[in-house]
């Protein structure tokens, strides 16, 4: 009853669309063999994440674990199964999706804030916390082509964490601005979860995981390997990692 | 719903405020561009047309321009909108949002920009010897009603359809280019050889762009023309709002 996202059975299959007139009259394109082009992107995934806590997800790059954020932020629907999410869903895939060079910082936090789903009253209401937050007082009345990358990271986060939302999706990016801001984002987060919000990470940095998630599961070719408490899920993905190591060792001698 | 209602403006208000600032901030002309698009093709037409080709037409350059007005807003918006998704692939991609606010942004911005000239407009009609008419006021606001009623299905459409099959955009140019030939905006219907005549009578954007002239140069709606409008924007809207519902959340994918 607790559980705020509640996964079932997902399947996700991605559709190979003809790209141009082109390849609709010339017809299909080569079928590539690798382990990308597998049918099934998700194959049966099964999972639940209780509110107020966070969701560490590993594996290897191109397993799936993208393509469960979004199924969760519901940019992608499921082929087959079920997902329910209980909240507000924000993702930190990208900060400042949506950001325009040639605008300030002000006025790119309401762009941004309307994009995510906040209203022009709350984004009011919000913004000096916000530009308080990025630490970026001097720089907010210029375009944001002036700022450093790690600097629109800065704004980006700020205004997604004042969203209204309960959910939080976190892809890699944890890795916002200087350690001083690092560190400030991380504190953030904890106290985001202290307030029943809901974290999703997927990060290949284990200390990240080891110290911000609850449980967690391990992905290998769309497909759940081991789900439960995140110290067993990290040993389990370790164990996988030297696994395929040695395995692709074999392959080259 | 009440909320979503809301936000779809609000956010549909930003991103034509992002787009103006955009175009202004970023040029010294500034606003004056809003202008120089239609002023500039009006007066090439009227150099080929009025003084190599001498058509005889009584003041020729308000006929133009009355035309090139809407005629500017509706290509500007329709090519714009056709990329509205593929070139915002991050937005659709990583944000949950109602995606029919996209290509609506690039017809709400350009619509912004028609507004902004038709002060212009009016006082080039005044001093050519046309009169300006207090209908106007509700006229032209219906008028506008109705371009974006007729635009904005059409450009979620190709949008949509866009991101499918990329080469829509490139058909979108040419096919501009082609109808701006096929309607009366820079020759009257009346100059159109009776054996084709029925083409005009039946296109839609004939229509438009001659209720425009005549809400302009008259002062009068022409109201079969105008309910011939409706009829098509009725139809366009039913296709833009069944192709959104079968494409619309399977855009994340294919973007």
């Amino acid at each position: 009853m607790s559980a705020i996202v509640q996964c079932s059975d997902v399947w996700k299959r991605y559709g190979k669309p003809a790209r141009g007139i082109k390849e609709l009259l010339v017809g299909r394109r080569k079928v590539v063999e690798s382990r990308y082009a597998r049918e099934w992107a998700l194959q049966d995934v099964s999972f639940e994440i209780e509110r107020g806590s966070a969701f560490g997800i590993v594996g290897h790059n191109g397993t799936g674990k993208s393509t469960l954020l979004s199924l969760l932020l519901g940019t992608i629907l499921p082929d087959k199964g079920d997902i329910s999410v209980n909240g507000r869903v924000a993702s930190l895939l990208e900060l400042g999706a949506g950001f325009h060079p040639d605008l300030t910082g002000r006025e790119n936090i309401f762009l941004y804030g309307s994009i995510l789903g906040m209203s022009l009253a709350e984004i009011r209401a919000a913004l000096n916390s916000i530009i308080d937050f990025s630490e970026l007082e001097g720089a907010v009345d210029n375009p944001i082509r002036t700022y450093s990358n790690g600097m629109i990271a800065r704004l980006g986060f700020s205004t997604i964490i004042h969203a209204p939302v309960d959910i939080l999706l976190i892809d890699e990016v944890l890795a916002v601005g200087d350690s001083r801001f690092k560190e400030k984002c991380r504190r953030y987060l904890h106290e985001f979860k202290a307030r029943q919000g809901t974290l999703v990470i997927v990060s290949h940095e284990m200390e990240t995981l080891a110290d911000m998630c609850d449980s967690g599961m391990c992905m290998n070719m769309g497909q759940v390997v081991v789900k439960g408490e995140i110290h067993k899920v990290l040993a389990q993905y370790q164990e996988l990692m030297k696994f395929s190591n040695a395995r692709k060792k074999g392959e080259v001698v | 719903m009440n909320d979503r209602i809301r936000h779809f403006f609000e956010l549909l208000y930003l991103l034509v405020q992002k787009d103006l600032k955009v175009r202004y901030k970023s040029s010294v002309l500034g606003y004056l561009w809003a202008l120089a698009n239609p002023f500039a093709f009006a007066l090439v037409y009227f150099v080929a047309f009025k003084i190599i080709m001498r058509v005889q037409m009584h003041n020729y350059s308000v006929f133009l321009l009355t035309g090139m007005f809407p005629w500017v807003w509706l290509t500007n918006s329709l090519s714009q909108a056709t990329g509205s998704y593929r070139n915002n692939a991050s937005l659709v991609k990583k944000v949950n949002l109602d995606r029919a606010v996209l290509p609506l942004g690039n017809v709400a911005h350009e619509m912004v920009h028609f507004c902004f000239a038709l002060p212009v407009l009016a006082i080039f009609i005044y001093f050519t010897g046309g009169e300006m008419y207090g209908a106007w006021l509700w006229q032209i606001p219906l008028m506008i009603l109705l371009q974006l009623a007729m635009v904005y299905p059409v450009a979620l459409v190709l949008a949509l359809s866009n991101v499918y099959i990329h080469d829509v955009e490139y058909l979108v140019g040419i096919g501009l280019s082609m109808l701006f030939f096929l309607t009366p905006v820079v020759y009257p219907v009346t100059m159109v050889p009776t054996a084709y005549r029925h083409y005009f009578e039946w296109s839609p954007l004939a229509a438009l762009i001659e209720n425009w002239r005549s809400v302009l140069l008259h002062g009068s709606v022409n109201m079969p023309m105008f309910m011939h409008c409706v009829t098509v924007a009725i139809i366009v809207a039913v296709l833009a709002v069944v192709t959104y519902r079968k494409t619309a959340s399977k855009l994340g994918e294919l973007l």
